[in-house]
């Protein structure tokens, strides 16, 4: 009972941070700016011969609210195989009428608040696949939505410094979400093989303490890399540590590189793999 | 060792160092830069060498077919602190699991011995190696692990099932003349105790039994067992054929099964007993008496594997040293054994007292579709024909449904 408590502990955790990475993705990346969004503005623009896109509202809290509320319809209804069918069909002829409702124009049917529902749909499309994904241990279903909430929000314009605030929050809820999502799966796949002990329920325990620990640790290892850069403009020549592509995103990128790179060196270096295999040599002569 | 999830996440995050510039995109840089350190963090996260020492214990090392086994993992930890230890301990495929788990993932504080118990169900005979135990280490986020396998290896003997065979007179009509000294563990001299019958003339008067005649006035006399000892030699068909069907349900294994209850009733009638057995290579283990003996045949009889394809005429040889007109009892199917007729025919003419038990699987491997219905009627005519034919050339010869209980399917061909 305490094991699944603590299994079960991990599944809202990481819906909430779902949420909320996809919140910070969008408030980082505004929606207009979107080229995913930008496409299908220009392929309903082609089909509709109007600006419907443009008409509709946008707001991100409605579209995360609506995901929520499809991805918990989606786990509840995937109990009854038949239902889900049922409900499956419905919501396509639901949205196949808006189509031809729009393109008919049969004012019976009102498309336009249905359209804005499947705009709702799509914004929060990953936070519905995401929750299948967390909910009922599909892998498949984290990864696309871990990259639906990169894809869909990325737009041309770009960030910078001044969004920091959003964008740490983004990494760390993303983080989060990828953790608690994936070592659910693994650790309910482990639990479903062995029966419930208090051994196993400590393995969960530091599996949650551990994490928090690394993400914070994460933080301070990113923070170092970004300060290496610093660190490598003093150390190279004048004229490299000032020239215009060092001192841009392309030469923090190439610092971080390096410290990675220095940092398997180092492991390479004073392999642990490499001294665990000797002693483990030696403990195996003791055991025989 | 790396995990695909270790290898996704690193070339996640370089693609992200490298494309975010191209797209001035801050945040899919930190994303990218923040996996990568997440990867470095963990690569120090409990992946440093362990000292773990792990022993096995049984309540039995030697059990009969059909008994459990309670087996205790200790596992002791003499190193560092351990977050996450997979420890799976390999079991041959002929043993199961019957409550427990022998897979099982703990945490171990330092100095800390944890015990993983598991109940074996022991189905088949035969001599089984279990172990080593196989460890796994994750840390925590199933980035990085590393395998080994720890040498604690142990052996466990599951002997043949013994049947209680009764009231079936199987052993010779020509008693051993001249015993020598033999180990008897009743006191007394006389038998065991069958019944009464009236008095005929040239009946032994000792044996009137006076105290029924005072209630009586009629002459009754005791009966009792008749104790025969005598060499007995028993020769169990091991050929490859023989392990046809299932593992569990094969001729190879009821052959075992019949030899051990045989052995068992032998040898507790104060007889001597000796085993020979035939497939891959001929076996012999000579006559003797007593416990140890038994406990000899019965973990030769768990070793017996279904190999080669040496004929019955290859136990002719050990057989002409045998005590002549003692009872030889061949178990075999004598499928495809093409000396079969030739060598019962010897047998017998040397007047040893042949018995022939066919453990008869072929209804259990029609109805299991192991073989075709064509298959089982030519397999069953065939076997007719030689219980047949061994039974024209003087034998006791029978077709044993393993089903059946052996003496009762016994004491059908032997009045």
């Amino acid at each position: 009972m305490q094991t699944n408590n603590t299994l079960s502990l991990m599944q809202p955790i990481a819906t909430i941070s779902l949420m909320f990475s996809l919140s910070f993705a969008y408030l980082i990346n505004p929606l207009e700016d979107s080229l995913f969004f930008k496409i299908l503005d220009s392929f309903s623009s082609s089909v509709y011969k109007s600006d419907v896109i443009n008409e509709l509202n946008t707001s991100i809290i409605a579209g995360t609210l609506f995901g929520l509320f499809l991805g918990t319809m989606n786990i509840i209804l995937s109990s009854n195989k038949q239902a889900y069918n049922y409900v499956s069909v419905g919501i396509f002829s639901f949205f196949v009428l808006i189509f031809f409702g729009y393109i008919l124009g049969y004012e019976e049917i009102p498309y336009e608040p249905l359209q804005q529902l499947l705009f709702w749909v799509l914004i929060g499309l990953p936070i519905s696949i995401g929750m299948v994904g967390i909910w009922q241990d599909r892998v498949g279903n984290q990864v696309l939505s871990a990259f639906l909430i990169l894809a869909m929000p990325l737009g041309l314009s770009g960030n910078t410094n001044d969004q920091i605030y959003p964008i740490l929050g983004f990494v760390f809820t993303y983080m989060l979400f990828l953790e608690l999502s994936y070592g659910h799966a693994r650790y309910s796949r482990l639990a479903r093989i062995m029966s419930y002990s208090k051994e196993y329920e400590s393995v969960l325990v530091w599996f949650l303490s551990t994490l928090m620990i690394t993400l914070a640790f994460t933080m301070i290892l990113t923070s170092l890399a970004f300060l290496f850069h610093d660190l490598l403009g003093s150390l190279l020549p004048y004229s490299f540590s000032n020239s215009i592509e060092y001192n841009t995103i392309y030469g923090q990128a190439l610092s971080v590189l390096v410290f990675f790179m220095l940092w398997a060196v180092i492991q390479i270096l004073f392999s642990r793999r490499y001294l665990a295999r000797q002693v483990e040599d030696e403990i195996e002569a003791e055991t025989y | 060792m790396w995990t695909r999830k270790a290898i996704v996440y690193v070339g996640l995050g370089v693609t992200l160092v490298l494309f975010a510039p191209f797209i001035n995109n801050l945040q899919l840089f930190l994303l990218g830069t923040t996996i990568l350190a997440f990867v470095a963090v963990h690569s120090l996260v409990n992946t440093r060498p362990i000292d773990v020492k792990i022993t096995r214990s049984f309540n039995d090392d030697q059990v009969f077919e059909n008994s459990r086994v309670s087996i205790d993992l200790v596992i002791q930890n003499k190193g560092r602190p351990v977050g996450f230890l997979e420890i799976y301990d390999n079991l041959p495929s002929e043993v199961a699991v019957q409550s427990g788990l022998n897979h099982t993932v703990i945490r171990l504080k330092s100095n800390e011995t944890v015990v993983n118990q598991y109940l074996l169900d022991c189905k088949l005979r035969g001599q089984f190696r279990l172990g080593n135990p196989r460890l796994r280490i994750y840390n925590p986020s199933f980035l990085f692990y590393y395998e080994s396998e720890i040498e604690s290896k142990s052996s466990l003997v599951v002997l043949p099932q013994i049947e209680e065979i009764e009231g079936v007179n199987l052993s010779t009509d020509f008693p051993k003349m001249y015993q020598g000294a033999l180990p008897i563990r009743r006191i007394g001299t006389s038998g065991e105790f069958y019944g009464i019958r009236e008095y005929f003339p040239g009946d032994d008067f000792k044996n009137i039994n006076w105290r029924v005649f005072g209630r009586t006035r009629k002459l009754m006399v005791n009966q009792f067992e008749r104790e025969d000892i005598s060499d007995i030699m028993i020769v169990l068909d091991a050929r490859e054929i023989t392990g046809t069907g299932t593992i569990l349900r094969n001729p190879l294994n009821y052959s075992c099964k019949a030899a051990a209850s045989l052995v068992n009733f032998f040898l507790r009638s104060r007889n001597r007993v000796g085993l020979i057995t035939y497939g891959e290579s001929v076996n012999v283990i000579s006559p003797d008496t007593g416990e140890r003996h038994l406990f000899k045949i019965l973990t030769a009889l768990a070793e017996v594997k279904a190999k080669g394809s040496l004929g019955l005429h290859t136990v002719l040889g050990d057989l002409r040293n045998f005590t002549p007109r003692s009872p030889v009892m061949v178990i075999s199917t004598l499928e495809n054994d093409k000396t079969s007729a030739t060598a019962l025919r010897e047998i017998t003419a040397r007047g040893f007292k042949l018995t022939v038990i066919a453990p008869d699987t072929l209804d259990y491997d029609r109805d299991t579709r192991i073989i075709s219905p064509t298959v089982y009627f030519t397999a069953s005519a065939s076997l007719d024909n030689k219980i047949t034919e061994a039974r024209s050339l003087g034998a006791r010869a029978m077709r044993w449904n393993p089903d059946s209980v052996l003496s009762t399917s016994l004491a059908e061909v032997i009045r």
